[in-house]
Protein backbone atom coordinates (compact mmCIF):
# COMPACT_ATOMS: atom_id res chain seq x y z
CA UNK A 1 0.00 0.00 0.00
CA UNK A 2 1.37 3.49 -1.20
CA UNK A 3 1.47 6.07 1.52
CA UNK A 4 -0.85 8.69 -0.66
CA UNK A 5 -2.89 7.31 -3.24
CA UNK A 6 -5.07 9.90 -5.34
CA UNK A 7 -7.53 7.79 -7.41
CA UNK A 8 -8.79 9.68 -11.04
CA UNK A 9 -9.51 13.10 -9.35
CA UNK A 10 -11.16 16.05 -10.64
CA UNK A 11 -11.17 19.51 -9.16
CA UNK A 12 -13.06 22.23 -10.51
CA UNK A 13 -13.74 25.81 -9.57
CA UNK A 14 -17.53 26.85 -10.92
CA UNK A 15 -16.97 25.63 -14.39
CA UNK A 16 -13.20 25.61 -14.77
CA UNK A 17 -11.59 22.68 -14.65
CA UNK A 18 -8.44 22.72 -12.66
CA UNK A 19 -7.42 18.73 -12.47
CA UNK A 20 -9.00 16.14 -14.50
CA UNK A 21 -8.99 12.76 -13.81
CA UNK A 22 -5.62 13.23 -12.02
CA UNK A 23 -3.83 9.37 -10.84
CA UNK A 24 -1.03 9.46 -8.53
CA UNK A 25 0.88 7.57 -5.91
CA UNK A 26 3.79 8.77 -3.34
CA UNK A 27 5.29 5.92 -1.47
CA UNK A 28 6.44 5.91 2.12
CA UNK A 29 9.58 8.01 2.57
CA UNK A 30 9.50 9.36 -1.19
CA UNK A 31 10.63 12.98 -1.75
CA UNK A 32 8.38 14.01 -4.86
CA UNK A 33 8.95 17.01 -7.25
CA UNK A 34 6.00 17.98 -8.59
CA UNK A 35 6.75 20.63 -11.75
CA UNK A 36 4.65 22.52 -14.04
CA UNK A 37 4.27 25.64 -15.95
CA UNK A 38 1.57 28.37 -14.14
CA UNK A 39 -1.83 26.96 -13.97
CA UNK A 40 -0.75 23.69 -14.13
CA UNK A 41 -2.74 22.85 -11.10
CA UNK A 42 -0.08 21.80 -8.86
CA UNK A 43 -1.25 24.15 -5.77
CA UNK A 44 -4.92 22.95 -6.48
CA UNK A 45 -3.81 19.22 -6.29
CA UNK A 46 -1.88 20.15 -3.52
CA UNK A 47 -4.82 21.90 -1.87
CA UNK A 48 -7.26 19.27 -2.81
CA UNK A 49 -5.32 16.36 -1.02
CA UNK A 50 -5.17 18.30 2.54
CA UNK A 51 -9.06 19.00 1.96
CA UNK A 52 -8.55 23.03 1.31
CA UNK A 53 -11.16 22.60 -1.46
CA UNK A 54 -13.34 19.71 -2.63
CA UNK A 55 -12.44 17.21 -5.53
CA UNK A 56 -15.73 16.67 -7.68
CA UNK A 57 -14.46 13.27 -8.59
CA UNK A 58 -12.37 10.42 -7.42
CA UNK A 59 -10.76 9.92 -4.18
CA UNK A 60 -7.63 10.31 -2.51
CA UNK A 61 -6.10 7.83 0.42
CA UNK A 62 -3.07 8.21 3.12
CA UNK A 63 -2.67 4.81 4.62
CA UNK A 64 -5.51 3.24 3.54
CA UNK A 65 -7.39 5.84 5.10
CA UNK A 66 -9.97 7.96 2.98
CA UNK A 67 -9.08 11.96 3.16
CA UNK A 68 -11.60 12.54 0.22
CA UNK A 69 -14.87 14.04 1.85
CA UNK A 70 -12.72 14.78 5.29
CA UNK A 71 -12.27 18.52 6.80
CA UNK A 72 -8.65 20.17 6.87
CA UNK A 73 -8.67 19.48 10.37
CA UNK A 74 -9.48 15.85 10.65
CA UNK A 75 -7.07 15.24 7.24
CA UNK A 76 -4.16 17.00 9.80
CA UNK A 77 -5.00 15.24 12.29
CA UNK A 78 -3.90 11.76 10.08
CA UNK A 79 -0.69 12.95 10.08
CA UNK A 80 -0.56 15.35 6.98
CA UNK A 81 1.05 18.78 7.06
CA UNK A 82 0.93 21.32 4.73
CA UNK A 83 3.07 24.53 4.15
CA UNK A 84 1.31 26.56 2.03
CA UNK A 85 2.09 28.66 -1.00
CA UNK A 86 2.88 32.20 0.85
CA UNK A 87 3.83 30.43 4.20
CA UNK A 88 1.07 31.78 5.25
CA UNK A 89 2.06 32.23 8.92
CA UNK A 90 0.28 34.47 11.52
CA UNK A 91 1.94 37.84 11.52
CA UNK A 92 0.17 38.51 14.54
CA UNK A 93 1.35 36.07 16.57
CA UNK A 94 4.53 35.43 18.13
CA UNK A 95 7.21 32.92 16.37
CA UNK A 96 6.96 30.46 18.91
CA UNK A 97 2.67 30.96 19.37
CA UNK A 98 3.04 29.63 15.75
CA UNK A 99 5.08 26.52 16.14
CA UNK A 100 2.45 25.75 19.02
CA UNK A 101 -0.99 26.20 16.74
CA UNK A 102 -0.13 22.76 15.26
CA UNK A 103 0.59 21.01 18.68
CA UNK A 104 -3.15 20.95 19.78
CA UNK A 105 -3.75 17.30 17.94
CA UNK A 106 -0.51 15.66 19.77
CA UNK A 107 -1.00 14.29 23.27
CA UNK A 108 2.32 13.92 24.43
CA UNK A 109 3.54 17.19 26.05
CA UNK A 110 6.68 16.40 26.71
CA UNK A 111 7.74 15.81 23.60
CA UNK A 112 6.37 19.24 21.66
CA UNK A 113 8.63 21.30 23.87
CA UNK A 114 11.56 19.24 23.13
CA UNK A 115 10.49 19.22 19.45
CA UNK A 116 10.34 23.31 19.96
CA UNK A 117 13.62 23.29 21.55
CA UNK A 118 15.19 21.36 18.42
CA UNK A 119 13.54 23.60 15.44
CA UNK A 120 15.34 26.67 17.08
CA UNK A 121 18.48 24.92 17.12
CA UNK A 122 17.65 24.04 13.54
CA UNK A 123 17.06 27.62 13.09
CA UNK A 124 18.81 29.52 15.76
CA UNK A 125 17.60 32.97 14.40
CA UNK A 126 14.27 31.67 15.24
CA UNK A 127 15.28 30.86 18.61
CA UNK A 128 16.64 34.20 18.96
CA UNK A 129 13.07 35.96 18.38
CA UNK A 130 10.60 33.43 19.46
CA UNK A 131 9.00 35.90 21.56
CA UNK A 132 9.00 38.43 18.49
CA UNK A 133 5.89 38.80 16.36
CA UNK A 134 5.74 36.51 13.52
CA UNK A 135 5.01 39.34 10.97
CA UNK A 136 8.13 41.23 11.60
CA UNK A 137 10.58 38.17 9.82
CA UNK A 138 12.28 38.32 6.64
CA UNK A 139 10.54 36.15 3.60
CA UNK A 140 13.50 33.45 4.25
CA UNK A 141 12.73 33.41 7.76
CA UNK A 142 9.02 33.06 7.52
CA UNK A 143 9.57 30.35 5.05
CA UNK A 144 11.57 28.25 8.16
CA UNK A 145 8.72 29.18 10.78
CA UNK A 146 6.23 28.01 8.09
CA UNK A 147 7.99 24.25 7.46
CA UNK A 148 9.00 24.21 11.46
CA UNK A 149 5.08 25.05 12.38
CA UNK A 150 4.20 22.06 9.88
CA UNK A 151 6.48 19.65 11.38
CA UNK A 152 5.68 20.77 15.27
CA UNK A 153 1.85 18.54 13.58
CA UNK A 154 4.32 15.30 13.71
CA UNK A 155 3.63 14.63 10.48
CA UNK A 156 4.25 11.77 8.45
CA UNK A 157 3.67 13.06 5.29
CA UNK A 158 4.35 17.02 4.78
CA UNK A 159 3.82 19.07 1.56
CA UNK A 160 5.49 22.53 0.81
CA UNK A 161 3.66 24.57 -1.71
CA UNK A 162 6.74 26.07 -3.82
CA UNK A 163 9.17 27.12 -1.06
CA UNK A 164 11.54 29.36 -3.21
CA UNK A 165 8.91 31.25 -3.89
CA UNK A 166 10.34 35.02 -3.24
CA UNK A 167 13.13 34.10 -1.83
CA UNK A 168 16.96 34.62 -2.91
CA UNK A 169 18.53 31.67 -4.33
CA UNK A 170 21.08 30.92 -1.51
CA UNK A 171 17.99 31.31 0.79
CA UNK A 172 16.47 28.97 -1.22
CA UNK A 173 19.69 26.27 -1.27
CA UNK A 174 19.34 26.89 3.11
CA UNK A 175 15.20 25.73 3.15
CA UNK A 176 15.79 22.75 0.86
CA UNK A 177 19.36 21.85 2.74
CA UNK A 178 16.73 21.81 5.74
CA UNK A 179 14.26 19.39 4.05
CA UNK A 180 16.19 17.13 3.18
CA UNK A 181 17.88 16.77 6.18
CA UNK A 182 14.52 16.64 7.91
CA UNK A 183 13.34 14.00 5.78
CA UNK A 184 16.73 11.71 6.17
CA UNK A 185 16.55 12.51 10.27
CA UNK A 186 12.34 12.16 10.78
CA UNK A 187 11.72 9.31 7.88
CA UNK A 188 9.28 11.78 6.76
CA UNK A 189 7.43 11.96 2.77
CA UNK A 190 7.55 14.98 1.25
CA UNK A 191 5.33 16.63 -1.62
CA UNK A 192 6.83 19.46 -3.26
CA UNK A 193 5.56 21.83 -5.82
CA UNK A 194 9.09 23.61 -7.21
CA UNK A 195 9.27 25.29 -10.75
CA UNK A 196 12.44 25.04 -11.37
CA UNK A 197 13.17 21.48 -12.95
CA UNK A 198 16.92 22.46 -12.41
CA UNK A 199 16.32 23.09 -8.57
CA UNK A 200 14.82 19.61 -8.16
CA UNK A 201 17.70 17.90 -10.16
CA UNK A 202 20.27 19.34 -8.00
CA UNK A 203 18.23 18.45 -4.63
CA UNK A 204 17.02 14.57 -5.93
CA UNK A 205 13.71 12.77 -6.35
CA UNK A 206 11.18 12.08 -8.17
CA UNK A 207 10.04 14.75 -10.70
CA UNK A 208 6.12 15.15 -11.43
CA UNK A 209 5.35 16.91 -14.41
CA UNK A 210 1.94 18.64 -14.98
CA UNK A 211 0.13 20.59 -17.58
CA UNK A 212 -3.39 21.26 -17.85
CA UNK A 213 -4.67 19.66 -14.38
CA UNK A 214 -2.97 16.46 -15.32
CA UNK A 215 0.55 15.10 -15.13
CA UNK A 216 2.13 14.64 -18.36
CA UNK A 217 5.37 13.13 -17.25
CA UNK A 218 7.24 11.31 -14.71
CA UNK A 219 10.98 10.52 -13.74
CA UNK A 220 14.02 10.84 -12.40
CA UNK A 221 13.95 14.36 -11.89
CA UNK A 222 17.66 15.01 -12.71
CA UNK A 223 16.99 12.75 -16.34
CA UNK A 224 14.03 15.11 -16.37
CA UNK A 225 16.32 18.06 -16.41
CA UNK A 226 18.56 17.05 -18.07
CA UNK A 227 15.82 16.66 -20.84
CA UNK A 228 14.62 19.83 -20.47
CA UNK A 229 17.95 21.22 -20.51
CA UNK A 230 18.78 19.58 -24.05
CA UNK A 231 15.17 20.67 -25.77
CA UNK A 232 15.71 24.21 -24.40
CA UNK A 233 18.92 23.75 -26.41
CA UNK A 234 17.51 22.70 -29.37
CA UNK A 235 14.10 23.97 -29.54
CA UNK A 236 13.99 27.17 -27.62
CA UNK A 237 11.80 26.18 -24.84
CA UNK A 238 10.91 22.96 -23.95
CA UNK A 239 6.93 23.84 -22.82
CA UNK A 240 5.43 26.29 -24.83
CA UNK A 241 4.23 28.74 -21.67
CA UNK A 242 7.11 31.28 -21.15
CA UNK A 243 7.96 30.65 -17.45
CA UNK A 244 7.45 26.78 -17.31
CA UNK A 245 11.46 26.34 -16.70
CA UNK A 246 12.97 29.00 -14.45
CA UNK B 1 -21.74 72.73 38.27
CA UNK B 2 -19.49 70.33 36.74
CA UNK B 3 -17.53 67.78 38.84
CA UNK B 4 -14.61 66.30 36.74
CA UNK B 5 -14.77 63.29 38.83
CA UNK B 6 -18.52 62.46 38.36
CA UNK B 7 -17.57 62.69 34.62
CA UNK B 8 -15.05 60.32 34.72
CA UNK B 9 -17.02 58.27 36.51
CA UNK B 10 -20.12 58.26 34.07
CA UNK B 11 -17.85 57.98 30.81
CA UNK B 12 -15.89 55.36 32.30
CA UNK B 13 -19.08 53.21 33.02
CA UNK B 14 -20.65 54.10 29.99
CA UNK B 15 -17.69 53.25 28.13
CA UNK B 16 -17.42 49.95 30.06
CA UNK B 17 -20.49 49.19 29.13
CA UNK B 18 -20.13 49.93 25.23
CA UNK B 19 -16.33 48.02 25.32
CA UNK B 20 -18.37 44.57 26.55
CA UNK B 21 -21.18 44.61 23.96
CA UNK B 22 -18.34 45.64 21.09
CA UNK B 23 -16.06 42.70 22.69
CA UNK B 24 -18.82 40.41 22.35
CA UNK B 25 -19.72 41.59 18.48
CA UNK B 26 -15.56 41.46 17.93
CA UNK B 27 -14.85 38.01 18.72
CA UNK B 28 -17.38 36.60 16.56
CA UNK B 29 -16.09 38.93 13.80
CA UNK B 30 -12.35 38.01 14.16
CA UNK B 31 -13.66 33.98 13.67
CA UNK B 32 -16.02 33.94 11.23
CA UNK B 33 -16.24 37.25 9.82
CA UNK B 34 -20.02 37.59 11.08
CA UNK B 35 -21.34 40.65 12.16
CA UNK B 36 -23.94 39.20 14.68
CA UNK B 37 -26.84 41.61 14.54
CA UNK B 38 -28.39 39.49 16.63
CA UNK B 39 -25.92 39.85 19.91
CA UNK B 40 -28.39 43.44 21.05
CA UNK B 41 -31.55 40.44 20.86
CA UNK B 42 -28.98 38.20 23.34
CA UNK B 43 -28.88 41.18 25.82
CA UNK B 44 -32.71 41.62 25.85
CA UNK B 45 -33.58 37.72 26.13
CA UNK B 46 -30.95 37.48 29.12
CA UNK B 47 -32.90 40.77 30.82
CA UNK B 48 -35.97 38.87 30.30
CA UNK B 49 -34.88 35.18 31.65
CA UNK B 50 -34.82 37.65 34.71
CA UNK B 51 -38.60 37.71 35.54
CA UNK B 52 -41.27 35.38 35.01
CA UNK B 53 -42.84 35.38 31.30
CA UNK B 54 -46.48 37.11 31.08
CA UNK B 55 -47.56 39.90 29.35
CA UNK B 56 -48.73 41.92 32.43
CA UNK B 57 -47.48 45.44 33.38
CA UNK B 58 -45.89 44.47 36.79
CA UNK B 59 -42.83 42.11 36.89
CA UNK B 60 -42.78 39.12 38.55
CA UNK B 61 -38.97 37.76 39.52
CA UNK B 62 -37.89 34.80 38.09
CA UNK B 63 -34.31 34.07 37.95
CA UNK B 64 -33.44 37.60 39.57
CA UNK B 65 -34.78 36.10 42.65
CA UNK B 66 -31.83 34.08 43.16
CA UNK B 67 -29.08 35.56 44.70
CA UNK B 68 -26.37 37.33 43.31
CA UNK B 69 -23.78 34.27 43.92
CA UNK B 70 -26.07 31.98 41.56
CA UNK B 71 -27.28 34.08 39.31
CA UNK B 72 -24.61 36.22 37.90
CA UNK B 73 -22.92 32.87 36.70
CA UNK B 74 -26.55 31.04 35.53
CA UNK B 75 -27.57 34.42 33.53
CA UNK B 76 -23.69 34.31 31.88
CA UNK B 77 -24.24 30.88 31.33
CA UNK B 78 -27.61 31.22 29.61
CA UNK B 79 -26.39 34.23 27.54
CA UNK B 80 -23.64 31.47 26.45
CA UNK B 81 -26.11 28.89 25.78
CA UNK B 82 -28.56 31.27 23.66
CA UNK B 83 -25.98 31.97 21.38
CA UNK B 84 -24.22 28.69 21.20
CA UNK B 85 -27.68 27.40 19.94
CA UNK B 86 -28.33 30.23 17.47
CA UNK B 87 -24.80 29.04 16.11
CA UNK B 88 -26.02 25.64 15.62
CA UNK B 89 -29.42 26.37 14.14
CA UNK B 90 -28.07 29.46 11.89
CA UNK B 91 -25.14 30.11 11.14
CA UNK B 92 -23.30 26.75 11.55
CA UNK B 93 -25.20 26.13 7.98
CA UNK B 94 -23.87 29.40 6.63
CA UNK B 95 -20.04 28.59 6.68
CA UNK B 96 -19.45 28.98 3.27
CA UNK B 97 -21.98 31.39 2.82
CA UNK B 98 -21.51 35.03 1.71
CA UNK B 99 -20.84 37.38 4.69
CA UNK B 100 -23.89 39.39 3.78
CA UNK B 101 -25.79 36.60 3.79
CA UNK B 102 -24.35 35.83 7.07
CA UNK B 103 -25.28 39.14 8.09
CA UNK B 104 -28.45 39.53 7.21
CA UNK B 105 -29.17 36.11 8.81
CA UNK B 106 -28.66 37.64 11.87
CA UNK B 107 -30.75 40.14 11.41
CA UNK B 108 -33.21 37.51 11.04
CA UNK B 109 -32.61 35.97 14.17
CA UNK B 110 -32.65 38.99 15.76
CA UNK B 111 -35.76 39.46 14.67
CA UNK B 112 -37.16 35.69 15.64
CA UNK B 113 -35.39 36.10 18.99
CA UNK B 114 -37.05 39.51 19.42
CA UNK B 115 -40.85 38.26 18.57
CA UNK B 116 -40.69 35.46 20.66
CA UNK B 117 -39.92 37.50 23.71
CA UNK B 118 -42.70 39.78 22.60
CA UNK B 119 -45.06 37.13 22.41
CA UNK B 120 -44.11 35.85 25.96
CA UNK B 121 -43.72 38.82 27.42
CA UNK B 122 -45.73 41.37 25.43
CA UNK B 123 -44.68 44.72 24.10
CA UNK B 124 -45.09 47.16 26.89
CA UNK B 125 -41.84 48.12 29.08
CA UNK B 126 -41.35 46.41 32.20
CA UNK B 127 -40.30 47.56 35.68
CA UNK B 128 -37.77 45.43 37.31
CA UNK B 129 -35.92 46.23 40.30
CA UNK B 130 -32.63 43.84 40.50
CA UNK B 131 -30.53 44.49 43.25
CA UNK B 132 -31.55 48.63 43.71
CA UNK B 133 -29.01 48.75 46.37
CA UNK B 134 -26.82 48.54 44.10
CA UNK B 135 -27.92 52.43 42.77
CA UNK B 136 -27.50 54.07 46.40
CA UNK B 137 -24.16 56.62 45.99
CA UNK B 138 -20.98 56.81 47.43
CA UNK B 139 -18.94 59.84 47.56
CA UNK B 140 -15.45 59.53 46.18
CA UNK B 141 -13.14 61.80 45.04
CA UNK B 142 -16.09 64.41 45.61
CA UNK B 143 -18.18 62.84 43.43
CA UNK B 144 -21.63 61.18 43.66
CA UNK B 145 -21.39 57.91 42.47
CA UNK B 146 -23.74 54.91 42.67
CA UNK B 147 -22.20 51.59 43.84
CA UNK B 148 -23.19 49.98 40.55
CA UNK B 149 -20.77 52.60 38.47
CA UNK B 150 -18.15 52.04 40.68
CA UNK B 151 -18.91 47.76 39.57
CA UNK B 152 -19.19 48.18 36.45
CA UNK B 153 -16.03 50.16 36.27
CA UNK B 154 -14.49 47.17 37.90
CA UNK B 155 -16.45 44.49 35.62
CA UNK B 156 -15.00 45.89 32.74
CA UNK B 157 -11.45 46.16 33.55
CA UNK B 158 -11.52 42.17 34.86
CA UNK B 159 -13.32 40.90 31.96
CA UNK B 160 -10.62 42.63 29.51
CA UNK B 161 -8.07 41.23 31.37
CA UNK B 162 -9.79 37.48 32.06
CA UNK B 163 -10.43 37.96 27.79
CA UNK B 164 -6.88 39.05 27.67
CA UNK B 165 -5.13 36.28 29.85
CA UNK B 166 -7.26 33.60 28.20
CA UNK B 167 -5.99 34.47 24.42
CA UNK B 168 -2.76 34.81 25.87
CA UNK B 169 -2.29 31.77 27.65
CA UNK B 170 -4.71 28.63 27.11
CA UNK B 171 -4.54 26.48 23.95
CA UNK B 172 -8.46 27.96 23.06
CA UNK B 173 -7.00 31.38 23.34
CA UNK B 174 -4.28 30.39 20.70
CA UNK B 175 -6.57 28.39 18.60
CA UNK B 176 -8.71 31.47 18.72
CA UNK B 177 -6.09 34.22 17.70
CA UNK B 178 -4.48 31.98 14.83
CA UNK B 179 -8.11 31.29 13.84
CA UNK B 180 -8.92 35.06 13.40
CA UNK B 181 -6.33 35.88 11.60
CA UNK B 182 -5.83 32.61 8.97
CA UNK B 183 -8.67 30.65 9.44
CA UNK B 184 -8.15 27.94 6.84
CA UNK B 185 -4.60 27.49 7.65
CA UNK B 186 -5.50 27.14 12.02
CA UNK B 187 -7.19 24.17 10.57
CA UNK B 188 -4.57 22.70 8.33
CA UNK B 189 -3.00 22.95 11.28
CA UNK B 190 -5.62 20.54 12.86
CA UNK B 191 -7.58 23.55 15.07
CA UNK B 192 -11.05 22.22 14.78
CA UNK B 193 -13.27 24.75 13.58
CA UNK B 194 -15.99 23.81 15.70
CA UNK B 195 -14.17 24.08 18.85
CA UNK B 196 -13.26 27.63 18.08
CA UNK B 197 -16.66 28.58 16.47
CA UNK B 198 -18.39 27.64 19.71
CA UNK B 199 -15.84 29.28 22.38
CA UNK B 200 -16.13 32.51 20.30
CA UNK B 201 -20.08 32.15 20.34
CA UNK B 202 -20.02 31.08 24.30
CA UNK B 203 -17.77 34.09 25.17
CA UNK B 204 -19.48 36.31 23.29
CA UNK B 205 -22.78 35.47 24.45
CA UNK B 206 -21.90 35.48 28.44
CA UNK B 207 -20.96 38.94 27.58
CA UNK B 208 -24.19 39.57 26.40
CA UNK B 209 -25.33 38.91 29.39
CA UNK B 210 -23.00 40.49 31.27
CA UNK B 211 -24.48 43.58 29.72
CA UNK B 212 -27.79 42.24 30.03
CA UNK B 213 -27.41 42.12 34.04
CA UNK B 214 -25.77 46.17 34.11
CA UNK B 215 -28.35 47.60 32.14
CA UNK B 216 -30.99 45.89 34.42
CA UNK B 217 -29.70 46.95 37.53
CA UNK B 218 -28.67 50.59 36.06
CA UNK B 219 -32.54 51.55 34.34
CA UNK B 220 -34.72 49.10 35.99
CA UNK B 221 -36.37 48.64 33.25
CA UNK B 222 -36.98 45.47 30.83
CA UNK B 223 -37.80 46.21 27.22
CA UNK B 224 -37.62 43.93 24.20
CA UNK B 225 -35.51 46.93 22.22
CA UNK B 226 -33.41 48.00 25.13
CA UNK B 227 -30.58 45.83 23.57
CA UNK B 228 -30.54 47.44 20.03
CA UNK B 229 -29.28 50.48 20.84
CA UNK B 230 -26.15 49.36 22.72
CA UNK B 231 -25.64 46.92 19.52
CA UNK B 232 -25.76 49.43 17.27
CA UNK B 233 -23.42 51.44 19.49
CA UNK B 234 -21.25 48.62 19.85
CA UNK B 235 -21.01 47.83 16.36
CA UNK B 236 -20.02 51.07 16.05
CA UNK B 237 -17.37 50.49 17.94
CA UNK B 238 -15.79 47.54 16.46
CA UNK B 239 -15.98 49.37 13.54
CA UNK B 240 -14.06 52.70 14.92
CA UNK B 241 -11.75 50.17 16.39
CA UNK B 242 -10.98 48.23 13.19
CA UNK B 243 -13.11 45.41 12.58
CA UNK B 244 -11.63 41.92 14.13
CA UNK B 245 -9.28 43.80 16.48
CA UNK B 246 -10.01 42.93 20.01
CA UNK B 247 -8.02 45.60 21.66
CA UNK B 248 -9.63 48.16 19.27
CA UNK B 249 -12.77 47.13 19.85
CA UNK B 250 -12.35 47.93 23.46
CA UNK B 251 -10.55 51.22 23.50
CA UNK B 252 -13.40 52.66 20.83
CA UNK B 253 -15.95 51.68 22.92
CA UNK B 254 -14.59 53.11 25.60
CA UNK B 255 -13.62 56.29 23.54
CA UNK B 256 -17.35 56.60 21.89
CA UNK B 257 -18.94 56.16 26.03
CA UNK B 258 -16.33 59.18 26.78
CA UNK B 259 -17.44 61.40 23.73
CA UNK B 260 -20.93 60.85 24.65
CA UNK B 261 -20.67 61.45 28.55
CA UNK B 262 -18.35 64.68 27.72
CA UNK B 263 -21.24 66.15 24.30
CA UNK B 264 -23.95 65.85 27.03
CA UNK B 265 -21.65 67.49 29.61
CA UNK B 266 -20.72 70.46 28.01
CA UNK B 267 -22.88 71.03 24.56
CA UNK B 268 -25.16 74.13 24.75
CA UNK B 269 -28.60 73.23 26.56
CA UNK B 270 -30.03 73.64 23.57
CA UNK B 271 -27.96 71.52 21.23
CA UNK B 272 -28.36 68.31 23.68
CA UNK B 273 -31.08 66.80 22.49
CA UNK B 274 -29.13 66.59 19.36
CA UNK B 275 -26.11 64.48 21.31
CA UNK B 276 -26.00 61.26 19.19
CA UNK B 277 -26.20 63.71 16.17
CA UNK B 278 -22.98 65.29 17.73
CA UNK B 279 -21.52 61.71 18.27
CA UNK B 280 -22.25 60.03 15.06
CA UNK B 281 -20.44 63.47 13.39
CA UNK B 282 -17.57 62.56 15.09
CA UNK B 283 -17.79 58.74 13.98
CA UNK B 284 -17.90 60.14 10.71
CA UNK B 285 -14.99 61.97 10.48
CA UNK B 286 -13.37 59.14 12.39
CA UNK B 287 -13.72 57.14 9.52
CA UNK B 288 -13.17 59.54 7.25
CA UNK B 289 -9.55 59.88 8.77
CA UNK B 290 -8.86 56.19 9.08
CA UNK B 291 -11.83 54.24 7.62
CA UNK B 292 -9.07 50.64 8.30
CA UNK B 293 -9.82 51.44 11.86
CA UNK B 294 -8.14 53.60 14.61
CA UNK B 295 -6.36 50.63 16.48
CA UNK B 296 -5.07 48.40 13.61
CA UNK B 297 -1.29 48.48 13.64
CA UNK B 298 -0.11 49.62 10.01
CA UNK B 299 2.74 46.66 9.94
CA UNK B 300 -0.34 44.24 9.83
CA UNK B 301 0.49 43.43 6.58
CA UNK B 302 2.07 39.97 5.51
CA UNK B 303 5.40 39.92 4.07
CA UNK B 304 6.65 38.29 0.63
Amino acid sequence: MSKLGVFDISVRYGKVPAISDLTFHLEEGERVFISGPNGAGKSSFLNAICGKVPTSHGRIEMDGDLLTGRSPEAIARLGLSMVPEGREIFGSLTVEENLRVGTGIRQDAQAIETDIEEIFAAFPILGERRRAAAGALSGGQQQMLAIGRALMTNPKLMMVDEPSLGLAPKIVDQVYDTLAALQEERGLTLLIVEQSSLRAARVGGRMVLMRGGRIVGEGNAADMADRDALAQAYFGNSHPEPEAVA
Amino acid sequence: MTNFAQLFFDAASLGGLYAMAALGIALIFGVMNLVNFAHGEYIAFCVFALIVPSTDAVAVMLLGRAPALILVPLILALGAAIAIASEHAVFRHLRRADPVAMMISSFALGFVIRNALLAAYGGRPKAISLWPDLNTPVRIAGAEVPLLQLIVILTTLLVVAGLAALLKKTRLGLEMRAAAENFTMARLLGVKANVVITGAFALSGALAAAVALIMATQTGVADVRMGGQVMLVAFIATVIGGLGSLPGAVAAGFLIGAASVLLQAFLPLDARPFRDAFLYTLVIVCLLVRPQGLFVAASAKPRV
